[in-house]
């Protein structure tokens, strides 16, 4: 009975410990936050094209908002690339707010962050709880790779502050981008598969992909989290339902709130046509600047289908006894191959990735890609200051530096998903690579 | 058959006998000196023609020129304003001019209501209107004509920048032919412009007439001439050689009003000196009537000269750009009522779409003071399809300076958008600033019943319209490298092959454990290499 409570005591002790250590990191990235949306630097990363792009500018919003107010109609022009249903929730939160913008976006960008700790943590023990019973079908030697118990408490741990502190999805929180809204609409969608709850899940995937368009591929990863690991296709199947009648509803309140369809030019217009081409860190805009109007069709269509349909199909055959990490890499290929990425939208992918420890030894690039990452976001605004202010370099510069950090997302994809295969074969086969007694290497055939 | 044809001709030849006697020509010019160090000149051309504009069908005419009345008929115009103008008028030092005119091109045209579709008739008469004047008015399309609501009548109003003046001469006799081009070139401003519309045939309005201005002013520097004397010759190049026989009335005024403060004597003297009083303000005209034989005047200043106080006048306006880099920047148009009342002004803001503003961004401030707009018009642009339109109703408080101003952003264009000389930037229209004014003080213009410089005098009327043009702005947008597109595509595609390899492979690939024998070329050398060195 002692030892029962004592069990019990240590348990609330670590939940204390665990709820005062959010609480502390929590407090700290909002101060952090705060501090740095006060000082003068707001307006300079909010500027940035990195951080803000067409789509996400809370200046374009301001805009929008304006001409509401002033019963013009924001879809008549081509600055605003927001919903109406968008628009209509920022105008209920600006009220709400009473018009303090930081705190709204800090208080949205927390809450995306201990979204995403509450699904690493249920993912990390779905998937030690799942190891575990699939122990026996491991080769010996290889049990010592298996998913450790401090790794289910550290990892969370480890998204919550990657998320948080990542100068990423800070600069994003503190540049005003809508990708804040976005990111937690992504993780709520996250939160809802990994809980298997469908309704929330499929109504925040439609708002997601409402807003942006590209998440509406997720769909399908959420339906197989449903299929293979709850062992559920009626789930599966009233999740497709709930999302088509949610993207319906949006569809109905939008044209109802903007009084008609034209909306639908400027928002998904946009996105898929990418008329504007002001430069962000995609690959879109000097592709297009450059392109030969014959032939823009032609690569519009490839790149739009290369970002959403390309890969879905092979990627959710091969990995789809692992839907979490379909879901990853699902969304780090939109966050590459979208037509108007930003660095809150590589932020959230890269906050994920400590769900994936356990593939850590088996990536081979990680030092390769941070040098990149590193090299081309520092690199980045110093030639956007040159082309842009200085005169003294072009846009072959930045474009430049956009393809190294196109080319790093890459890398860390395949990586990590390669590292998923090697680890599948060595969980498989054992650690020993001996063939017939001789030395052997993994190959891919 | 024969015998039809004849009776159509006899028709077609009384009817334009009878047209014939219905136009009248009055040339004019207006020499004005300015307080500052110019000289205004003014060519005035008026044909009047008692048709009903609305039936006439311009197949026959004397005076009126047909290829102007063919283009009006077939796109059903009502009325036409063009200018061309090069330099840029400067109210605060030279007063109001007789007919105002924005730096390049512009073009506004009224179309009859039972037009069908105005957006095409506009474009095609713009194509029309630059075959007519050599000017690049082509490139005038719905993309860059806004139709404001309260500064014009009419329906279209732009400002092309690619101006390649060449006008529309009435002939070359008569005071036609004081226009040379060459000293016309050699001016500080120089505008031409062609106004057409509806007037009243006579007090009662019963009927209408048509009514076409031609006209050329220009304004020279007495830095440029060499000396303040001026004379026909050395403005022009020649005296008048006669007047025009075609004309009722040929007759060159000279303001002598300045002539209290910098006086000068007139050489001959002129015919008569008339004195207009309009709106307050007195002004007198030497008066010459062009005799049939050479006419030559020049202009003597006396030494002694005194200092005048020159005030500007009553409204002026000027626009500039803020910022720096190509990134974001803001329009500022200042306004600067020196009148003793309050003003009301309209503001017209014809902005390409290449220069997206932001409406949540406009402030205008009144000496430092939030000056709320009465009224706001504002239709948001279109890439590549629609400017932004803005017109703002403001209340001017008396002796102030107000300041409208607006951010926009640089946009990117397509490589193929940019025009040949890329970095020689993007033009931004003037901004029209329309109001009444109660004074007439350094005012010339033409009063809206009249047509000619004599109708302007004693014409005291409640108010009196001003349109002032601001100065046109030339921003640079950020270019791509035009050298690159291949090279663009690669990458960008190697980029995207970066991804779709390894994908491919990871998802139609098993990994297997192979035998590690048959080394490659490459891995032998390597590990050679590194036992060498080890050595």
């Amino acid at each position: 009975m002692s030892v029962k409570t004592s069990k019990k005591e240590v348990e609330m002790d670590k939940l204390q410990n665990s709820v005062q250590r959010i609480i502390l990191m929590c407090s700290l990235a909002a101060a952090l936050r705060y501090w740095l949306m006060l000082s003068k630097y707001q307006s300079v990363i909010a500027n940035h094209v990195e951080v803000s792009t067409p789509m996400n500018s809370w200046k374009r919003v301001s805009e929008g908002l304006y001409l509401l107010s002033r019963n013009i109609d924001p879809y008549s022009g081509d600055l605003l690339h927001e919903t109406p249903l968008s628009l209509f929730f920022y105008k209920v939160l600006l009220n709400v707010f009473q018009q303090q913008i930081h705190w709204m976006f800090i208080t949205f960008d927390l809450a995306t962050g201990i979204l995403l700790f509450a699904t690493a943590r249920k993912y990390m023990s779905q998937l030690y709880k799942e190891e575990n019973a699939n122990k026996s079908t491991f080769s010996k030697d290889a049990l010592q790779y298996l998913l450790k118990p401090t790794d289910l408490i550290k990892s969370p741990f480890h998204v919550l502050l990657a998320f948080l502190f990542n100068p990423f999805t800070l600069f994003n929180c503190v540049g005003y981008s809508t990708t804040v809204f976005h990111n937690l609409f992504l993780s709520l969608l996250l939160f809802s598969m990994v809980l298997g709850i469908p309704i929330i899940g499929s109504v925040s995937l439609a708002l997601s992909a409402s807003m942006s368009f590209y998440p509406s591929i997720l769909i399908i990863p959420i339906s197989l989290y449903h299929i293979n690991i709850f062992k559920s296709v009626t789930k599966a199947i009233i999740d497709i339902i709930i999302f088509i009648v949610s993207v319906s509803l949006i569809t109905i309140f939008c044209s109802h709130y903007a009084k008609d369809f034209g909306y639908l030019k400027n928002v998904y217009g946009c996105i898929l046509t990418v008329p504007d081409l002001q430069p962000n860190i995609g690959l879109f805009w000097y592709f297009f600047t450059e392109m030969f109007d014959h032939f823009r069709d032609l690569f519009i269509y490839s790149f739009q289908i290369n970002a959403t349909l390309l890969y879905l199909v092979p990627l959710s055959i091969k990995f789809r006894k692992q839907p979490f990490l379909l879901t990853l890499a699902l969304l780090f290929i939109i966050t590459v191959f979208k037509s108007y990425p930003c660095v809150g939208d590589v932020g959230f992918v890269l906050s994920l990735l400590p769900c994936f420890v356990h593939l850590l030894n088996y990536c081979q690039q990680g030092f390769l890609v941070g040098v990149i990452f590193l090299i081309a976001s520092s690199l980045a605004p110093i030639l956007w200051y040159l082309w842009i202010y200085c005169n003294s370099a072009n846009a072959n510069f930045y474009f430049g530096v956009t393809l190294a950090f196109a080319i790093a997302q890459i890398f860390l994809l395949t990586d990590v998903l390669f590292a998923q295969v090697k680890r599948e074969f060595i969980l498989e086969h054992g650690k020993e690579r001996k063939v017939n007694g001789e030395e052997g290497i993994l190959c891919l055939e | 058959m024969q015998f039809l044809t004849c009776a159509t001709y006899l028709i077609f030849y009384v009817n334009s006998v009878l047209t014939y006697n219905s136009d009248t020509f009055t040339e004019e010019l207006l020499i004005k000196p300015l307080y500052s160090e110019q000289i205004y000149a003014h060519f005035q051309f008026t044909t009047k023609w008692d048709v009903d504009p609305n039936t006439e069908t311009f197949n026959h005419s004397r005076i009126f020129p047909r290829a102007l009345g063919e283009i009006v008929k077939r796109y059903n115009v009502q009325e036409l304003h063009v200018s061309l103008t090069g330099g840029l008028w400067r109210y605060d030092s030279w007063g109001y001019p007789v007919t105002d005119a924005a730096p390049g091109a512009e073009v506004w045209a009224w179309f009859k209501t039972d037009t069908k579709d105005v957006n095409k008739n506009w474009k095609l008469l713009a194509n029309s209107l630059s075959g007519l004047l050599c000017a690049s008015l082509n490139f005038v399309d719905t993309s860059n004509s806004v139709s404001p609501e309260f500064s014009f009548k009419p329906t279209g109003v732009t400002d092309s920048p690619n101006v390649n003046s060449s006008y529309l001469s009435s002939g070359v006799s008569g005071l036609a032919s004081l226009l040379n081009s060459g000293y016309i070139h050699n001016t500080r401003y120089h505008s031409v412009a062609l106004h057409l519309r509806p007037v009243c045939r006579d007090e009662t309005c019963q009927s209408l007439s048509l009514e076409l201005q031609q006209s050329v002013s220009l304004v020279y520097d007495y830095l440029i001439l060499g000396t303040k004397n001026w004379s026909l010759r050395k403005l022009f190049g020649q005296g008048v050689t006669r007047n025009c026989i075609l004309a009722s009335r040929s007759e060159i005024y000279v303001d002598t009003t300045t002539s209290s403060t910098h006086s000068f004597e007139l050489s001959p003297p002129p015919d008569d000196v008339v004195t207009s009083i309009r709106g307050g303000h007195v002004s007198t005209f030497g008066k010459y009537n062009v005799p049939n034989y050479f006419l030559h005047i020049s202009a003597k200043y006396e030494e002694s000269q005194k200092l005048a106080v020159v005030s500007p006048p009553s409204l002026y306006a000027s626009q500039y750009l803020t910022g720096y880099g190509q990134e974001r920047g803001g329009i500022v148009t200042k306004l600067y009522n020196n009148h003793w009342d309050n003003l009301n002004v309209v503001v017209l803001q014809n902005i390409p779409w290449y220069v997206p503003i932001y409406l949540h961004t406009l402030k205008v401030t009144t000496d430092g003071v939030n000056n709320e707009p009465i009224t706001l018009r504002y239709i948001p642009g279109i890439q590549r399809e629609r400017p932004y339109y803005l017109e703002i109703l403001l209340k001017l408080p008396p002796k102030s300076a107000t300041a409208v101003s607006i951010d926009f952003d640089y946009v990117f264009l397509k490589w193929q958008e940019y025009p040949p000389d890329a970095n020689h930037g993007f033009y931004i229209g003037s901004a029209i600033i329309s109001s009444h004014l109660t004074l007439a003080r350094n005012y010339t213009g033409l009063p809206q019943d009249g047509s000619t410089i004599t109708d302007s005098f004693n014409a005291s009327r409640s108010g009196y319209l001003v349109q002032v043009r601001t100065e046109n702005m030339v921003i640079t947008l950020p270019t791509p490298d035009f050298s690159m597109p291949y090279n663009v595509i690669c990458l960008a595609c190697t980029v995207v092959a970066l991804a779709f390899g390894p994908l491919h492979n990871i998802t139609t690939r098993r990994l297997v454990l192979k035998p590690k024998n048959n080394e490659k070329l490459l891995f032998r050398l390597k590990r050679k290499l590194t036992e060498f060195l080890k050595k």
